[in-house]
This record gives C-alpha cells, sequence and structure tokens, in this order.
C-alpha cells in the first residue's frame, strides 16, 4: 500500500457560465520517501489537484467524486475537524508565492509556535525553542532574534525558508510544494531546492512538487506525472521520462527547452507548441491534446478519448500515438 | 575627394539610422497609444456587459430612473396646482384622487412630493458635479505634480478633514444669509469635496507609473497632452463611480439641513422640509413624513447600488460581494 | 512605536490651529451683530467698551491669535446673547449630553454592526447574509429623523404597554435608547458592511490559506488571522463616523428633546452668537481632530508595516 493513492480525482468549479473542469480523472500513487514531479502548463489542474488532496478547495470549487487515500485512509470524505487534524501533522503544503503567504501583522515566531502548540501541544516555551531549531534548519541567520521580526523585514527566498519550516515542524510525512522556486530569484532557487532536498531525507518524507519547469522537477524527482487540461497524460521515473517520452506533449515540452550546447544554438529559433490549452468548461470529447498534435489525423484522436495504458513497465501514457509506437510505425505528420 | 566623399556618406548613413531609430521608436510610442486606446474601448464595451449582468444593478439602475421619470412627468401631467390652498381638502389620507394624500393647507402631495424631488435632486446633481470639480481638479493637480506641492495640498486637506460636516455647511449658509438654491449647492459642495479630491490625487499617482505615460513622454507629449488626453480618461471609471456615491450624501445633506428649518424657503419645497412639514403631523397623518422620507431613502438605495454595479463592472476584482 | 505616536501627535498642532483660522476667518464672514439683535439696545460708548473688551476694535489677525491664547487655555470667550454665561458654561451644560448620547450610539452601532459584518462574511451568499445586508442598506438609507419618528411612533406610542419608553426628555435610563439608537443606526450599517467586505477579502488572502494548510482550528484562523487583518478598516471608519455622530446629533436631539450641544448649535448660528458658534465649532473639530489621531495610532498598532513607513 503506497503512501498516497490518488484514484480518478474529480474537481470541478461552478461558474456563472458553467461548471470547469480543473481535474478531471486524476491518479497517481506515492510511495513514502519518495518524491513525485508534477509538470504542466499554469491552467492545467496541477495546483488544483494539490488542493483537492489536501480538502483546501474553496467554493465555488469542490470534489466531485474520486478518492485520496493517505496511509490507507479516505480523506475526501472527512469532516472539517479530522481535516484539520491531518493536515500541518501528516501533510504538510507550502506555496508559491512567500510574499504574500505570511500574515503581515503576526511575528514569525507566532505564526511558527502556533502550528507546534496546535498539534504537538508543546508549552509556549518549547515551541519557542523547538521554533528556533527549525529557522537554523532552514538556513535563517540569527534565528533567535529573528524569531519576533514581522514577515516585512524578510526577503522573499528567506520567507519561502519560513513557509518551509512551518511545514514540515510537525513532522509529516507528505510534503507537498506547489510551484516553491517560481517566484523566487533563479539563484535563490536553487538554494531552496537544495533545502527541500536537505530536509525530505533528514525528515524521512515523501514530497510532491508541482513546477512547470521540467529544469526543476529534472533534479529532484524520482517519478514524475505530467498534467494537460486536468488529467494526467503521461507518468514515469524522472529517468525514463526524459530518456524515452512517449506523449507528444512531453516530446513538445522537452523539445521547446532551450538548448545552449548546441552548434548553432544562437541562431537557432524556439520551438514552442502551437495553439492553446483546451477550455475546461466544455473538455473536448476525445483526446485533449489533439487540436495541438503533430500526429492526430482524420482517425480516432477526435473522436475516441485516450486511456491511460502502462505502455512499459513503470510507464504509463495517455494517448493514441505514443512514441515507441510511431516509431515501429510511423504517423503521418500535419 | 574619395575620403570626404566616404566621410559624407557615413555621415549620412549615420543620420539615416539614427532617423530610422526615431521612427522606429515614434511608431512603437504611437503603437502602445494606440493601444492604450483600444485598450480603452474594449473596456467600456466589457463594463457594460458586466453591468448588465449583474441584475441588482440593473434594478437599482431602473429603480434610479423610474425616480427621475417620477419627478420629471408628474408635475407636467398633473391637474393639480401645488401652491393652491384648499382648506376643505385638508389632511385626506391617500386615495385615489390623491394618491399621496393632501397637507394641512389641502395641497395634493402627489404632486408636492414630485416638485420636492426636483429640487432636492437638482440640488443632489449640482452638489455633486460641482463637488466633481472642485474634488478633481485639486487631486489632479496634486498627484500630477507632486513633490511639494501634494505634500502641501495634502496637509491643508487633512486640515480641512478636520471641520465637522454639517457645522460647516450650516456656517457657510450663515455666511450667505439666505438659503436659495445656489447657496444650498455652494455649502453642501465646500463640506464635502475632501474625499473626492484625496481619492482623484490617489488615482493620479497610481495611472502615473503606467508603460503608456512613459511611451507617451517618450514621443515627446506636452505635460497637458499626458493628462487630459492618457491620465485623465482613465479615471473616469472612478468619477462615474464617485458620482453615484456622493449623490446620495449630498441629498442627505441637503434633507437634514432642510428638516432643522435651514432649508430652502416656502412656497418652493424639498424633500426635507416636506419632511419638516409633515413631522408635525406624524401621529395622525404619518404619510405626510413617511412618503418624502421613502422618496430619500430610494434615491439612496439606488444610487448605491448602481454606484456598486459600477465599481464591479469597471473592477470585477474590487469585489465586495 | 512611540516616535510613531509623538510624530503623529505632533502634526495634529497645525491642523489645529488652521481649522481655528478658517473657522474664524468664516465667523467673520458672517453678517449680523449680537448686540444689536438683543432687545435692549446699546448705546454707543458701551458699544465702545464692549468692542475693546472683546477685541473686536483690533485687526483680525490679532483678534484671531487672542483667540488661539484662548482656545489653548481653554477659555473661549463670553457668550454674546446670553449675558450671564460663558461659552465655557454653555459647552460645560450641554456637551455632556451629547456625548453621552454620542457614546450610546456608538457602542450600539458596534455592537450590533460589527458582528452582523462578520456572520455575513462567513456565512456569505446564504439567506442569512441577504437578509442582514438588505436590512443594513434599508437602515442606511433611510434619514435619521424618519427613524427616530418611526422609533418614537412605535416603540413609545404605539407599543407603549409593553415597553415603557417615553417619547422623549432625557433624564433616567429609558430615555437614552430610542435616541442611541436612531442615531447609531446608519453608522452601524457602515460597520456592518465595512467589516464583512473586508473580511471578504482578507478570507481570499494567500496568508489564509496557509493558516488553513498549517492544520488550525478554523476559529483560531477566523479570530486571530482573519480578524485581526480585517478589523483594520472597520477601525479606521471609526475616526469619521464618531464624527458623523458628534455633528449630526443635533437632529435626534431636536426630536426627541434632548439638551444637547447640537440643537444649541444651531440656535447660536441663527443667533448670531459668535463666540458660542466658534466654540463649539472648535470643540466639534478638536475632537474630530482627536478621534483621528487616536484612530490613526491604533492603525499603527493593528498594522505593524505602517509603523515603518514615514507619517
Amino acid at each position: 500500500m503506497a503512501l498516497l493513492e490518488v484514484e480518478d480525482l474529480r474537481t470541478y468549479f461552478q461558474t456563472r457560465e458553467g461548471e470547469v473542469h480543473a481535474v478531471d480523472g486524476v491518479s497517481f500513487e506515492l510511495e513514502e520517501r519518495k518524491t513525485l514531479g508534477i509538470v504542466g502548463e499554469s491552467g492545467c489542474g496541477k495546483s488544483v489537484t494539490a488542493l483537492s488532496i489536501m480538502g483546501l478547495v474553496q467554493t465555488p470549487g469542490r470534489v466531485v467524486s474520486g478518492s485520496v487515500r493517505f496511509t490507507g485512509r479516505e480523506l475526501t470524505t472527512l469532516k472539517r475537524r479530522e481535516m484539520e487534524d491531518v493536515r500541518g501533522l501528516e501533510i504538510g503544503m507550502i506555496f508559491q508565492d512567500p510574499m504574500t503567504s505570511l500574515n503581515p501583522t503576526l511575528t514569525i515566531g507566532t505564526q511558527i509556535t502556533e502550528t507546534l502548540r496546535r498539534h504537538l501541544s508543546l508549552s509556549r516555551k518549547e515551541a519557542r525553542k523547538r521554533a528556533v531549531e527549525l529557522l537554523e534548519e532552514v538556513h535563517i541567520p540569527n534565528a533567535g532574534r529573528r524569531l519576533d521580526d514581522y514577515p516585512h523585514r524578510y526577503s522573499g527566498g528567506m520567507r519561502q525558508r519560513v513557509m518551509i519550516a512551518m511545514a514540515i515542524s510537525c513532522n509529516p510525512k507528505l510534503l507537498i510544494a506547489d510551484e516553491p522556486t517560481t517566484a523566487l530569484d533563479v539563484t535563490v532557487q536553487a538554494g531552496v531546492l537544495d533545502l527541500l532536498e536537505e530536509l525530505r531525507e533528514d525528515h524521512d518524507m515523501a514530497m510532491i512538487i508541482i513546477t512547470h519547469n521540467m529544469g526543476v522537477v529534472a533534479e529532484t524527482a524520482d517519478d514524475i506525472a505530467v498534467m494537460y487540461a486536468g488529467q494526467v497524460v503521461e507518468q514515469a521515473t524522472a529517468l525514463d521520462l526524459f530518456d524515452r517520452p512517449e506523449h507528444p506533449y512531453t516530446e513538445a515540452l522537452l523539445g521547446a527547452l532551450p538548448k545552449l550546447d548546441e552548434p548553432d544554438a544562437r541562431n537557432a529559433r524556439l520551438l514552442s507548441i502551437p495553439g492553446r490549452p483546451p477550455d475546461l468548461l466544455k473538455p473536448p470529447e476525445a483526446c485533449r491534446f489533439a487540436p495541438r498534435c503533430k500526429y492526430a489525423g482524420t482517425d480516432d484522436c477526435s473522436t475516441v478519448p485516450p486511456e491511460l495504458r502502462e505502455i512499459r513497465t513503470g510507464h504509463w501514457v495517455r494517448s493514441a500515438h505514443p512514441a515507441s509506437e510511431r516509431a515501429k510505425q510511423p504517423v503521418a505528420v500535419s | 575627394m574619395a575620403i570626404d566623399e566616404r566621410l559624407a556618406a557615413e555621415r549620412a548613413g549615420k543620420r539615416r539610422a539614427s532617423f530610422e531609430l526615431a521612427l522606429e521608436t515614434t511608431a512603437d510610442a504611437r503603437s502602445a497609444e494606440a493601444g492604450a486606446a483600444l485598450q480603452r474601448a474594449s473596456l467600456w464595451r466589457d463594463a457594460l456587459q458586466r453591468f448588465r449582468a449583474n441584475r441588482a444593478a440593473v434594478i437599482a439602475a431602473i429603480a434610479f430612473l423610474a425616480l427621475l421619470a417620477f419627478v420629471i412627468f408628474v408635475p407636467w401631467l398633473s391637474n393639480e396646482d401645488p401652491y393652491k390652498l384648499n382648506f376643505s381638502q385638508a389632511y385626506q389620507n391617500p386615495s385615489w384622487a390623491h394618491p399621496f394624500g393632501t397637507d394641512e393647507f389641502g395641497r395634493d402631495q402627489l404632486v408636492r412630493v414630485a416638485l420636492g424631488g426636483r429640487v432636492s435632486i437638482a440640488i443632489g446633481f449640482a452638489a455633486t458635479f460641482a463637488i466633481m470639480g472642485v474634488g478633481i481638479t485639486y487631486g489632479s493637480i496634486s498627484g500630477f505634480v507632486g513633490g511639494h506641492l501634494d505634500n502641501a495640498l495634502m496637509r491643508f486637506l487633512d486640515a480641512l478633514y478636520g471641520l465637522p460636516y454639517l457645522p460647516f455647511a450650516i456656517l457657510t449658509l450663515a455666511i450667505f444669509g439666505t438659503v436659495t438654491f445656489w447657496t444650498m449647492v455652494v455649502s453642501l459642495t465646500i463640506a464635502s469635496w475632501f474625499t473626492t479630491a484625496r481619492v482623484m490625487r490617489g488615482q493620479i499617482i497610481s495611472l502615473k507609473e503606467n508603460d503608456y505615460v512613459r511611451a507617451a513622454h517618450a514621443v515627446g507629449a506636452r505635460w497637458y497632452r499626458v493628462l487630459f488626453r492618457h491620465l485623465l480618461p482613465n479615471t473616469l471609471g472612478v468619477i462615474i463611480i464617485f458620482v453615484f456615491l456622493e449623490l446620495p450624501g449630498v441629498v442627505l445633506g441637503e434633507a437634514f439641513l432642510s428638516f432643522i428649518g435651514l432649508g430652502i424657503n416656502p412656497p418652493k419645497a424639498s424633500w426635507g422640509s416636506l419632511a419638516q412639514d409633515g413631522y408635525g403631523a406624524y401621529q395622525t397623518h404619518p404619510y405626510l413624513i413617511v412618503i418624502p422620507s421613502l422618496m430619500i431613502a430610494w434615491l439612496i438605495l439606488s444610487a448605491f447600488f448602481v454606484a456598486d454595479g459600477l465599481r464591479d463592472a469597471l473592477d470585477p476584482r474590487a469585489r465586495e460581494f | 512605536m512611540l516616535k510613531f505616536i509623538i510624530r503623529r501627535t505632533f502634526w495634529t498642532i497645525p491642523v489645529i490651529l488652521l481649522v481655528i483660522l478658517m473657522t474664524f476667518l468664516m465667523m467673520r464672514q458672517i453678517k449680523g451683530n449680537p448686540f444689536r439683535n438683543s432687545e435692549r439696545a446699546v448705546p454707543p460708548s458701551i458699544q465702545r467698551n464692549l468692542d475693546r473688551k472683546f477685541h473686536l476694535d483690533k485687526p483680525w489677525w490679532q483678534q484671531y491669535l487672542y483667540y488661539v491664547k484662548g482656545v489653548a487655555t481653554a477659555d473661549l470667550g463670553p457668550s454674546l446673547v446670553q449675558r450671564n454665561q460663558n461659552v465655557n458654561d454653555v459647552i460645560k451644560e450641554h456637551f455632556p449630553v451629547s456625548l453621552k448620547l454620542g457614546a450610546f450610539a456608538m457602542f450600539f452601532a458596534i455592537v450590533v454592526g460589527i458582528p452582523i459584518g462578520i456572520l455575513s462574511a462567513l456565512r456569505q451568499n446564504t439567506l442569512s447574509d441577504y437578509l442582514s445586508m438588505g436590512f443594513v442598506n434599508v437602515g442606511y438609507a433611510l434619514p435619521s429623523f424618519f427613524i427616530s419618528t418611526l422609533l418614537v411612533y412605535f416603540f413609545a406610542l404605539r407599543w407603549r404597554n409593553y415597553t415603557g419608553l417615553p417619547t422623549n426628555g432625557w433624564g433616567g435610563w429609558q430615555t437614552w435608547i430610542l435616541p442611541a439608537i436612531a442615531l447609531g443606526l446608519a453608522p452601524m450599517t457602515v460597520f456592518a458592511r465595512i467589516t464583512r467586505g473586508s473580511m471578504l477579502e482578507t478570507l481570499q488572502q494567500d496568508y489564509i490559506r496557509t493558516a488553513k494548510a498549517k492544520g488550525l482550528r478554523w476559529q483560531r484562523v477566523v479570530v486571530l488571522h482573519v480578524l485581526r487583518n480585517s478589523l483594520i478598516p472597520t477601525v479606521t471608519a471609526a475616526g469619521p463616523l464618531l464624527g458623523y455622530i458628534i455633528t449630526g446629533s443635533f437632529i435626534v436631539e431636536s426630536i426627541f428633546g434632548i439638551p444637547g450641544i447640537g440643537r444649541y448649535y444651531v440656535t447660536s448660528v441663527t443667533g448670531r452668537d459668535y463666540s458660542v458658534t466658534m466654540g463649539i465649532t472648535i470643540l466639534l473639530s478638536l475632537i474630530i481632530i482627536f478621534a483621528n489621531l487616536v484612530v490613526d495610532i491604533l492603525y499603527g498598532y493593528l498594522d505593524p508595516r505602517t509603523r515603518d513607513l514615514r507619517t
């Protein structure tokens, strides 16, 4: 039994124009102490997936169907008080924008100790001591004095570290990081990623990293799930995904990465994927990538929705024309 | 000779290059300007659409217009003479003949309330536009010029905030000696323009930072062009919202002043003075005070919800509901 | 924090001086002579003495300075109409009444308005939200003279037997209930609306999502994280609202027969009692300025970010 099992998760948003299928049938598993990277472009549903796991989806959205099992326990049916016990203690989460994710009117110390005292029933002194230790663990200098500072005295990178400290403070078994480095400077990004890896090892945690940056997951993830238009379209180990991508979307994503080590890299054009993701108000009946895919012909692609199938051991793909099949039987390129 | 020719050609080439560069910059700036204009045009259409989709706002707008129609058309269409005294008809309850009843002098209240509405609303609009005029000018100058002038103007404004609203208006009326339409308008204006000035200043300051303003400067636009062509039109939305927010305040202020006896002289009446007239008999003939008060409330509610709808339509991110 | 308070307080002094100056200049424009209006005509020689005594023969800026000195020493001069009374006496007699009324009205506005706003925000878009906001909006739009009349009509007349409330007068605690409600209803609606709007906005903030993600109990999130941040605009609204209550009380005082400062103000203006008018206006201004000062300081305490900004 895996640590986290997500099965056919569907989260819809009720808007004035209709129901938006933000997450439309996502399934994956995560073992203990492993890192899963979820990648995809903006709007593909990766953040909503994470929020659905945590039970943090706000109206007008709600988890419509599917199951999320954590250490065997079904999370989607828990009552609010029970879910409050899970969050922070068993699953921690950090968010994208550190500038707005901390309460500006409370000291950093208060925001850390309140989590500790809530879940671990520490006394005020014990919590404060532990908070200093946590700040040191995330490499904040002068931790003791900075505990009583307000967030606006911290830089962006430091605030993200504080967020991380808060999220791991009660030793959760799973840490979800939603775009942890997107809002940070490039030089700071590397530091944060290293920190996450370090903490994951020290605390024996599993981790889910959500990002649109392939470079980030290449470094940190054991497994990668590629999402598109609310669905997982490919899932494999990181090595296998980068070595032998199957889904045309994944291929295009990897192809869009600028390669500076090639001979005429400076003069080459950046390849982008033409078109835009589908409107999730009325998701297409069949393959959602078909309108932008160069291999989609007049065949099933536009009528039959492809299922997620295991094309190799541990490598799943949702496509009628995965790369290995195309190699055997070439498909006309449109 | 060859060297001179080559030098001349080089110089000409440089000039051409810089000329081409200037052309490019101008083109970019013009298109940015055009872009801003295009942005504005489609913004209005989007806003109108959003407003129309907001049911509460549409109902409020209809209610507001209905009120305006009431005060404009009823006296025009009615046969009753609002000034004629007819003691035999005094103190009649609302009926078919007199839908709003009659007062102590037998005057038909339907027409009187409508006429009073004309006065109240006219004062309201006049004062509101005056407030806009003064407030926009003051705030724009302060925000646009910035620096020490801005500081000084804002400190002065802070001091003005210290003056109590209604007493200030009362004092101004006392200075004028009599209460006429225009003295009432001026008094209310003087006491209420501060908030508008402050908001306009804030708007101008935040708009100044926009890129299309920089683009306009890059083309060499003079300050008045930037102010009148770029900054002010983009504050139009806020201004319209403020009109609907200030109007109720002014009408209410006039009503209060009229109620304590500082209103327009009879026989001209406003809703406030009608309410004052009716107050004396509220136990026996409540409709005399109820109806003008409800009219005031009607105006305030409809204007407020229209302002809310406009605020939603023009900037859906800043939602209150 | 202390530096902030001192700095902010210091800035009220030029404001006060400016306010006195403007009021002073305005008063000079009002035509009419209190002495000439009284029944006993004043012979010219006595008139000259009176002028000299009240510095009316000096240039205006000197009169201004004399007045400022008077304000600073809490001597606002004599009443020009009531010969045997000082302005201070008038204020001492009538102001505490208005202050009490204003305090009750403010109390009502806060105690009723803020909870309505909080509950409406937490139950957004439910029936109770729509109903309470509907009630709030109507309460805002009805003029206070109308509300006063309604309250008196129903509670003091029609249902007199159930409530035992008097129609007017100022004495025991029963006489304060209706006027306080009448005066405080409009501010109550403002508090409700601002609190609700501010809470709704705060609930959308990222740091609330973080607080929830930490697994904190919802009650704690609401009280410590949401309320603490959303009460800031509510507090800032309290300043001007206090100003409204104090300066707009004359209608309620008139209807309920309450001998407060508002009612007296109107009589002093129409009676051209300059010194009383000036005195009351300055007093009201001082209250407004002081209320704004307190609000600003409170704001600095509640939102630590403002403390580090230049005033």
